[in-house]
C-alpha cells in the first residue's frame, strides 16, 4: 500500500493517507521537524529529526512504529540534527549536524559508527547515491560535496588522503536547499538547488558541472523524473518549473533556459516534492499546510490533503507492509503493538564509542524484516564466523585439520596408483628383458 | 646577271682558240658550277585556327604582367632566382585579385610552391614566407585539411635537415608560419621537430655571431612548446563556461584521451631538448655577464630560452598532475602511490641542479637601470622554473637561502627603483611568481615564514588596486585563507597568532579595495567580492576569522551608500559602486550579507537606502529581500532590525510624482508603481512567514500608524495599509488608541483618493480607468472599515466636522500642495460616500452609522447653501 506521509516544522504530528483511496491514516503526534528531517527506515518504522529551540545543546531524534501514535524511542544526539537519510535495507542512518558534522548510525544496535566534520555550516540535506555507496551533503555554506562510504571507514587511506571528500562543488552562493541523484551509480547527474535562484546539474564521476539552470525564483525543491528527461523544481513562488535534462535548450515557456514549463495554480510556496513509485503522480507540500497531488502527465491537480495551519516540511511516499495496515489488524493492534514495541532498535548512541575492543572489525546487523521469529538468528552468526576466520587463519580447527586429513588421504591414493603403475611397467620390462634373453640363448644355442 | 654573261663568253670561245684562257679577276666570285643544288629554304608563316580556350587571355586570371597561373607556377622552377621571384610575386597577385582561383587551385598552388621551400636563394625563400602568410594561409583559413598541411610539411622537415644553415633557420620559420595558422598540426609531428630544434641548437658556434637568428629560431620555438597539451592550467580546469552549452548531460565523453598517444614520444623529445637549451643558457650567460651593458638581442635570446624551459617543464608538471588527477576517484587508496611515474624526473632534477647553481644572475659590473631590469626578469624566469620543478620533485630543495631572500626581495619590492616603466615591468613578472608562494610558505622554516608573509602582506598593499598583480595576490590569499581551495595538506597552523595578523590585514583590505575600485573595473570586484563571499561562507572554522568576517560590516557601509549628513532628510546619501556594478557582482555581493553572524543595523540601513534608490534594478532589490529573509530565518538579523527594515522600504520607496500622473501613458512610471506593488507583496509575505501574525501586528503597529500619520505619499499610505490588513484579523485586533490615531490618516488618504474619481469628462475608457485606481486605493480602507465599525465612526465624523471647518487646510501630496479648496473637498467626501454606499460589504456597517452620515449630510447642506453647489444634491 502506497502511504503519503507528511509532516511539518511546527508541531503538528506526522500525517498519512493511502494514495490512491485518498483515506487518512493514523496520524502520529508530536513530531516538528525540519526540512529533510524525516524517513522511514526499511519500512519498518518512521525516524524524524526534532526542530530545538537554538538554546539546547543535544538534539533529537524520535522513532515511531507504524502503529502507535506516539514516538517510542528518542535519543538525543550531541548536537541539533536536521536532515537525515537511511539507506533502502534501514541498516543506517545518517544525520547531519547544525555545526557541519555528519553522523552514522548503526540502527539494529544504536551505535555512533563514525562522526566527521563536513561542513563550515549547518548540513542542510543529505542524499544516497542509488547505489547506497556514495553519500552526498549540501550544505548551508553552499557546498555540496561527495563522500564515499567505503573511504569513511578506511582508516588508512583516509589519513593519506588530503581530503575525505571525492568531490566538493561550491558553485552555489547560498544555502543548498535539495539534492537528488539520479541513477547510475557513480555515473549519475546530482541535481542540487540553492537560495541563489538556480538548480545546477552535476556530474557524479567526474565532478564537473553540466548545467546551471536559474529560476524565477528561490527552489526549495526538487524531484527528479525516472526517466530523467526532466526534473521538477518547486518555487517559493507557488509554481512547479519544469526544467529539461536533454539536449535541446530551447525555451518556449518564456520562463528561462533550460525551463520548459510549469505546473502551477496561484498558491503558496513549495516546499517539498516526491515522485510516488510509478513515477507518474507528483507529491507537493506547500507552505499553507496543503498537500497536492500532480498527474505530471495530465498536469492537474488529482488530490489535495490538508495537513496542518504550518507550512509542510516533508512529504514521502513510502509503500507500508500491509500487514501492519490499521484496517486489517484493528482487533490484534494491542497485541501487535506490544510484541513490535521490543523489535524497535534501541536509541542512537550519543558519542563515538572508543572503547570498543576489536574497533576494526565491527559486525554490519542488518535489520530483520517484520516476519522474522527471532533476533538470534541475526546477533549469533558474527561471534562464530569470527570464531571461524581466526581457527582457520591459525588452521588449527576441527575443520581444518579434516580438510588437511581428506587432502593428504586423496594423495595417498593417488600415490599408491602411481606405485601400482611403476610396479606393473617393472614387470612387463623385467618379463620382456628375460624372454628376450631366453629367447637369444636358444637362437645361440641351436 | 650571272647567266647572261655566260653566253657572251662562249660566243668569244667559239670565235677564238679551242682552250682559251679566262682571266679572272681576283676577288671576284666564281659562277656557282651548273648541277649545284638550290640550298635556300624558304618558309611562310602557317596559320591555323585556335584551338585551346586555355591560351586565351581574355577573361583569363593574369597577374600584372599578363601571365596566367599556369606559366607562373611553372616560373617558380625556373634556374633564374629572379624570374623565380617574380613568379612568386605574380602569383600573391593574382591569388588577390581572384580570390577564387585559390580556392580551386589551392593544392596545385601548394604542391608547387612547397618545392620553394629549401630554394637556394634567400629572397626567394623570404618571397615564399610572405607569399604564404600574407594570401595563402590567410585564404585558405576557414577549411584547413590534412592533405593540405602533409603535402607542405614534408617539405619543411626536408628543409630542416638541409646541409644549408641558413634554408634550415628559414624551416623553422614556415613551420611557425603553419603552427601559428594550424596549431593542431604541431602536435602530430611534435617528436620530428623538437628533435630538429635540439639539432640546430646544438651547433651553437653559428650563432655566435648573429643573435638575431638564434632568436628566431627561438621564438618558434617557444610557439611550439607552448601548443603541448597541459602546460595552461587553465584550458583544462573543471569548471568551463562552455560546458553549460553542451547538448545532452547524459551522453558519454565523445573524446577519448587522445592526447595521451603521442605523449611518450614528446617526453622523450623534450627530455632531449631540455639539456641542449640548457648548455645554450649556460654559454650565453658568461657572455653576457661580462658586457659593460646586456645587449637587447642576448637578453632576449635568454629569455626566450628560459621561456622554453619553462614550458617544457609545465608539460611534465601539470602533465604528471593530470593524468593522475582524471582517475583519483574510487580508486581503493591502498593501490595509489606505487606506481607514480614522473615524466622527465631525472632531466628536471639536473635542471633544477644547474639552475640552483648559477641562480640569482647578477652582472661583474655596476649595473645601469635597464639593465637591472633586465636581470630581474631572467631571475624571476629561472625562479619560476625552479618552483615548477621543486613543486613536482622535491619541494624542499629551492628553499635556500638565497633563493628564498630573493623572493623576499622581489615581493617587497627591495630591489625596485623607482622609475614607472620599470616599475610596470616588474610587476608583471611577479605576476608569475605569485601562485607558489602559499605553497612556499606552507614549506619554509618559521622565521621565514614571517618574512615571506610580510613580503607578501607589503606587496598586496602596495600594488594598484585594478592591476594584474593585485589578482594574482587575491588568488594566492584566498588559497592561504580557505581551506576549500588548498592543495597542500600541510599549511599555515592559524593558530600561530603572527599568520592570523596576516590573515586579518588582508580581510581588512578587501572593503577598501572593493571601495577604491568602485565600478570602473567589475571583474576585479567581482574576484574579491567572491573571495569575500567564500570567507563568509567557512567563516566559523576559526572563530578570530569570523569575528574579522562580521567586521568588515563596518567597512562594507562604505560600498552601499552612505548618508553624508544626518540633518539633511534626503539627497544627503551617497551611493556606493554597488549601485552601478553588474548583476553578478551585485548578487555576490547581497549573498554575503546573508554569511554575517549578525547583521549591523547600520549596514541594513545602508542596504536599505540602495534598496529605496530608483536606479536598482528590480530584480536585485527582490533578490536583496530574499537574501535577508533567509538571513533572518537563520537567525542572522534581529527581528526588529528585520521589520525596521521592510517598514522603511514600504514607507520610503519613490513612486511615480503624482503632478506627472495626467501623463500616464509613460511606462516607465508605470513599472515603477508595478515594481512597488511586487515589493509590497513580497514584504507582506516576509512579514507574515515571520510567525505568529497576531504578535508581529503589535510590535509593528505602532511605528506603522505613526508613519501613517507623516502624510506620505499616497501609494505607501495604500502598501502599508494593506500590511495591517494583511497581519490583522476579522474582527480587528488593533489596539484603541492606534485606531484613534489611525482615523485622521485613513481621512486624508480617502481625501487624495477621491481625488481619481473622475468627472464628467467624455472620455469613456479614461474615465473607467481612473474608477479602476480609486478601488485599487480605496479597497484596503473598505476592508479596516469592514472589520472595524469604531474607525468607519470615527472617520465619518470627521468627515462631518472636517466640513464644517472652512478655513482648515490639508496639505496634499498631488498637485501643488496647497489647502484643498473646500468645495472640492466637500466632492471627494460625498463621491467617497457614495462608492462606500455601493461596496456590498460596507453596507452593514453604514447602517450602524446613520447619524455620523446625517451629520455629515447636514453639513454639507449647509455648506451647499453658501456655495450653490448642487453636485451632491442627488446624495441620500
Amino acid at each position: 500500500m502506497e502511504v503519503v506521509i507528511a509532516s511539518s516544522s511546527i508541531d503538528a504530528g506526522i500525517s498519512c493517507w493511502d494514495l490512491e483511496s485518498g483515506a487518512e491514516q493514523l496520524r502520529y503526534r508530536s513530531c516538528s521537524s525540519p526540512p529533510h528531517g524525516l524517513v522511514c527506515v526499511g519500512r519498518r518504522f518512521l525516524v524524524s529529526s526534532q526542530i530545538r529551540e537554538t538554546s539546547s545543546s543535544s538534539g533529537s531524534v524520535l522513532y515511531w512504529s507504524w502503529n502507535k501514535p506516539q514516538a517510542e524511542i528518542k535519543s538525543f544526539p550531541a548536537e541539533p540534527i536536521s536532515p537525515l537519510v537511511s539507506n533502502s535495507d534501514g541498516t543506517y542512518i545518517i544525520g547531519g549536524g547544525s555545526s557541519g558534522n555528519i553522523y552514522l548510525w548503526e540502527v539494529a544496535s544504536g551505535r555512533l559508527l563514525k562522526k566527521w566534520n563536513a561542513h563550515y555550516r549547518a548540513v542542510t540535506c543529505l542524499v544516497l547515491s542509488d547505489d547506497e555507496s556514495l553519500l552526498i551533503s549540501g550544505a548551508e555554506d553552499g557546498c555540496v560535496r561527495v563522500w564515499s562510504l567505503f573511504m569513511m571507514f578506511d582508516d588508512i587511506g583516509s589519513q593519506e588522503a588530503t581530503h575525505l571528500y571525492e568531490h566538493n562543488f561550491s558553485e552555489h552562493t547560498l544555502r543548498v536547499t535539495d539534492i537528488v541523484s539520479g541513477y547510475g551509480g557513480v555515473n549519475a547527474i546530482v541535481i542540487s538547488s540553492s537560495e541563489d535562484r538556480t538548480c545546477k546539474v552535476w556530474s557524479l564521476f567526474d565532478g564537473r558541472l553540466l548545467r546551471s539552470i536559474n529560476f524565477p525564483s528561490v527552489i526549495d525543491a526538487i524531484a527528479l523524473d525516472p526517466c530523467e528527461h526532466v526534473f521538477y523544481a518547486g518555487g517559493r513562488d507557488g509554481k512547479i518549473y519544469i526544467a529539461s535534462l536533454t539536449g535541446d535548450s530551447t525555451s518556449g515557456s518564456g520562463y528561462g533556459m533550460h525551463i520548459v514549463g510549469a505546473l502551477s495554480d496561484q498558491s503558496k510556496a513549495i516546499t517539498c516534492l516526491a515522485f510516488n513509485m510509478d513515477g507518474v503522480k507528483l507529491v507537493s507540500g506547500l507552505e499553507d499546510g496543503t498537500i497536492r497531488i500532480w498527474n505530471t502527465k495530465s498536469q492537474q491537480i488529482v488530490r489535495m490533503f490538508k495537513h496542518a495551519k504550518g507550512p509542510v516540511s516533508n512529504v514521502l511516499v513510502v509503500s507500508r507492509p500491509l500487514c501492519l495496515n490499521p484496517q486489517t489488524s484493528v482487533r490484534t493492534q494491542a497485541s501487535i503493538s506490544r510484541r513490535n514495541a521490543s523489535l524497535l532498535p534501541p536509541p542512537l548512541d550519543k558519542y563515538v564509542n572508543s572503547t570498543d575492543e576489536n574497533a576494526d572489525l565491527k559486525p554490519v546487523s542488518a535489520l530483520h524484516g517484520p516476519h522474522s521469529r527471532t533476533l538470534d538468528d541475526f546477533y549469533c552468526s558474527y561471534s562464530v564466523m569470527n570464531n571461524q576466520i581466526k581457527e582457520l587463519q591459525q588452521e588449527g580447527s576441527s575443520a581444518a585439520s579434516e580438510l588437511e586429513l581428506e587432502r593428504l588421504r586423496v594423495e595417498c591414493k593417488r600415490s599408491l596408483q602411481v606405485a601400482q603403475q611403476w610396479k606393473k611397467m617393472y614387470d612387463d620390462l623385467h618379463h620382456f628383458c628375460a624372454n628376450e634373453l631366453v629367447d637369444g640363448g636358444q637362437t645361440g644355442g641351436s | 646577271m650571272v647567266r647572261s654573261k655566260l653566253p657572251s663568253s662562249k660566243k668569244q670561245q667559239k670565235r677564238g682558240v679551242d682552250f682559251k684562257k679566262i682571266k679572272r679577276k681576283i676577288g671576284r666570285k666564281l659562277p656557282p658550277p651548273k648541277n649545284a643544288t638550290n640550298t635556300e629554304i624558304k618558309s611562310k608563316a602557317i596559320i591555323l585556327p585556335e584551338q585551346s580556350i586555355a591560351s586565351e587571355r581574355v577573361g583569363l586570371a593574369v597577374s600584372k604582367k599578363g601571365l596566367t597561373l599556369k606559366e607562373l607556377l611553372q616560373q617558380t622552377s625556373h634556374h633564374n632566382a629572379k624570374v623565380r621571384k617574380d613568379a612568386l610575386y605574380g602569383i600573391g597577385d593574382l591569388t588577390l585579385k581572384y580570390p577564387d582561383e585559390l580556392r580551386v587551385h589551392r593544392l596545385a598552388i601548394i604542391e608547387k610552391l612547397r618545392e620553394r621551400i629549401s630554394d637556394d636563394d634567400k629572397v626567394v625563400r623570404e618571397t615564399l614566407y610572405e607569399l604564404l602568410k600574407s594570401v595563402i594561409f590567410r585564404g585558405s583559413k576557414e577549411d584547413m585539411s590534412g592533405p593540405f598541411i602533409s603535402l607542405i610539411m614534408a617539405y619543411i622537415f626536408n628543409a630542416m635537415t638541409h646541409l644549408a644553415i641558413d634554408i634550415r633557420l628559414m624551416s623553422f620559420k614556415f613551420f611557425d608560419l603553419v603552427v601559428q595558422h594550424y596549431p593542431s598540426s604541431f602536435l602530430s609531428s611534435a617528436e620530428k621537430v623538437l628533435q630538429n630544434y635540439g639539432d640546430i641548437l646544438r651547433k651553437n658556434h653559428i650563432f655566435l655571431d648573429d643573435r638575431s637568428k638564434l632568436k628566431n629560431a627561438l621564438v618558434g620555438l617557444v610557439r611550439c612548446l607552448s601548443l603541448l597539451p597541459f602546460v595552461n592550467k587553465e584550458v583544462d580546469s573543471p569548471s568551463d563556461n562552455s560546458n553549460n552549452a553542451r547538448g545532452t548531460l547524459h551522453a558519454f565523453e565523445p573524446e577519448t584521451p587522445k592526447e595521451h598517444t603521442g605523449v611518450s614520444s614528446i617526453i622523450k623529445a623534450l627530455e632531449g631538448l631540455l639539456p641542449i637549451l640548457l648548455n645554450c643558457f649556460q654559454e650565453l650567460t658568461p657572455s653576457v655577464r661580462v658586457m659593460p651593458q646586456v645587449d637587447a638581442q642576448s637578453f632576449d635570446c635568454m629569455s626566450y630560452v628560459l621561456q622554453s624551459i619553462d614550458l617544457a617543464v609545465r608539460f611534465f608538471v601539470y602533465g604528471n598532475n593530470s593524468c593522475q588527477t582524471s582517475f583519483e576517484v574510487f580508486v581503493p587508496s591502498m593501490s595509489k602511490g606505487a606506481d607514480v611515474i614522473v615524466w622527465g624526473k631525472n632531466t628536471m632534477l639536473m635542471l633544477l641542479k644547474k639552475l640552483l647553481e648559477v641562480f640569482p644572475l647578477s652582472p661583474i659590473h655596476h649595473p645601469t637601470e635597464k639593465d637591472d631590469d633586465r636581470y630581474y626578469v631572467l631571475n624571476i624566469g629561472i625562479a619560476e622554473i625552479l618552483m615548477h620543478i621543486s613543486e613536482s620533485i622535491d619541494p624542499l630543495a629551492i628553499l635556500e637561502e638565497k633563493f628564498l631572500e630573493f623572493i623576499e626581495n622581489a615581493l617587497s619590492g627591495q630591489i625596485l627603483c623607482n622609475t614607472r616603466s620599470s616599475r610596470s615591468v616588474r610587476e608583471k613578472h611577479l605576476v608569475s611568481l605569485l601562485p607558489f608562494i602559499p605553497q612556499l610558505v606552507s614549506l619554509v622554516e618559521s622565521n621565514w615564514k614571517f618574512r615571506l608573509l610580510q613580503a607578501f602582506t607589503k606587496a598586496f598593499k602596495g600594488c594598484k588596486p585594478d592591476s594584474s598583480l593585485n589578482l594574482a595576490c587575491l588568488s594566492a590569499i584566498e588559497e592561504m585563507l580557505l581551506p576549500l581551495n588548498r592543495k597542500v595538506t600541510v599549511f599555515l597552523d592559524t593558530s600561530e597568532p603572527e599568520i592570523l595578523d596576516h590573515q586579518i590585514s588582508w580581510i581588512r583590505e578587501l572593503p577598501q579595495l572593493l571601495v577604491h575600485l568602485g565600478d570602473r573595473h567589475p571583474s576585479s570586484s567581482k574576484v574579491i567580492l567572491h573571495l569575500q563571499l567564500r570567507l563568509g561562507q567557512c567563516a566559523p572554522m576559526n572563530p578570530s576569522l569570523a569575528w574579522e568576517y562580521d567586521n568588515m560590516q563596518n567597512s562594507l557601509i562604505e560600498f552601499y551608500s552612505m548618508l553624508l549628513d544626518e540633518a539633511e532628510d534626503e539627497g544627503g546619501i551617497h551611493y556606493g559602486p554597488f549601485l552601478k556594478l553588474p548583476r553578478d557582482c551585485q548578487e555576490l555581493s547581497i549573498s554575503s550579507l546573508y554569511y554575517f553572524s549578525s547583521l549591523d543595523p547600520l549596514l541594513l540601513q545602508s542596504v536599505a537606502s540602495c534598496c529605496l534608490c530608483n536606479n536598482l534594478e528590480p530584480y536585485v532589490l527582490f533578490r536583496i529581500i530574499e537574501v535577508l529573509h533567509s538571513s533572518y530565518k537563520a537567525g542572522h538579523i534581529h527581528i526588529a532590525d528585520y521589520i525596521s527594515f521592510f517598514v522603511t522600504l514600504l514607507a520610503r520607496f519613490k513612486v511615480i510624482p503624482e503632478k506627472f500622473y495626467c501623463a500616464m501613458e509613460d511606462n516607465e512610471k508605470i513599472s515603477n508603481r508595478g515594481t512597488f506593488k511586487a515589493l509590497t507583496d513580497a514584504v507582506c509575505s516576509c512579514l507574515s512567514r515571520i510567525g505568529d501574525d497576531t504578535l508581529v501586528l503589535q510590535i509593528l503597529q505602532k511605528t506603522m500608524v505613526s508613519e501613517l500619520s507623516l502624510n506620505p505619499p499616497l501609494d505607501n499610505k495604500r502598501a502599508m495599509l494593506r500590511l495591517l490588513l494583511l497581519l490583522d484579523s476579522r474582527p480587528t485586533i488593533l489596539p484603541e488608541e492606534s485606531i484613534s490615531n489611525l482615523a485622521n490618516s485613513v481621512l486624508q488618504y480617502l481625501i487624495d483618493a477621491a481625488s481619481y474619481i473622475p468627472e464628467n469628462s467624455a472620455d469613456e475608457s479614461n474615465d473607467s480607468n481612473q474608477i479602476w485606481i480609486c478601488k485599487y486605493y480605496l479597497a484596503p480602507c473598505f476592508f479596516l472599515f469592514d472589520r472595524s465599525d469604531k474607525l468607519l465612526t470615527l472617520v465619518l465624523n470627521l468627515m462631518g466636522s472636517s466640513m464644517a471647518e472652512n478655513n482648515s487646510s490639508f496639505p496634499s501630496h498631488h498637485g501643488t500642495i496647497c489647502a484643498f479648496d473646500q468645495s472640492s473637498r466637500i466632492s471627494a467626501i460625498a463621491s467617497i460616500l457614495l462608492f462606500m454606499h455601493n461596496d456590498v460589504k460596507l453596507q452593514r456597517a453604514l447602517s450602524s452609522c446613520k447619524a455620523e452620515i446625517r451629520l455629515i449630510l447636514r453639513n454639507l447642506l449647509s455648506a451647499q447653501c453658501p456655495h450653490g453647489d448642487d453636485s451632491v444634491a442627488d446624495f441620500g
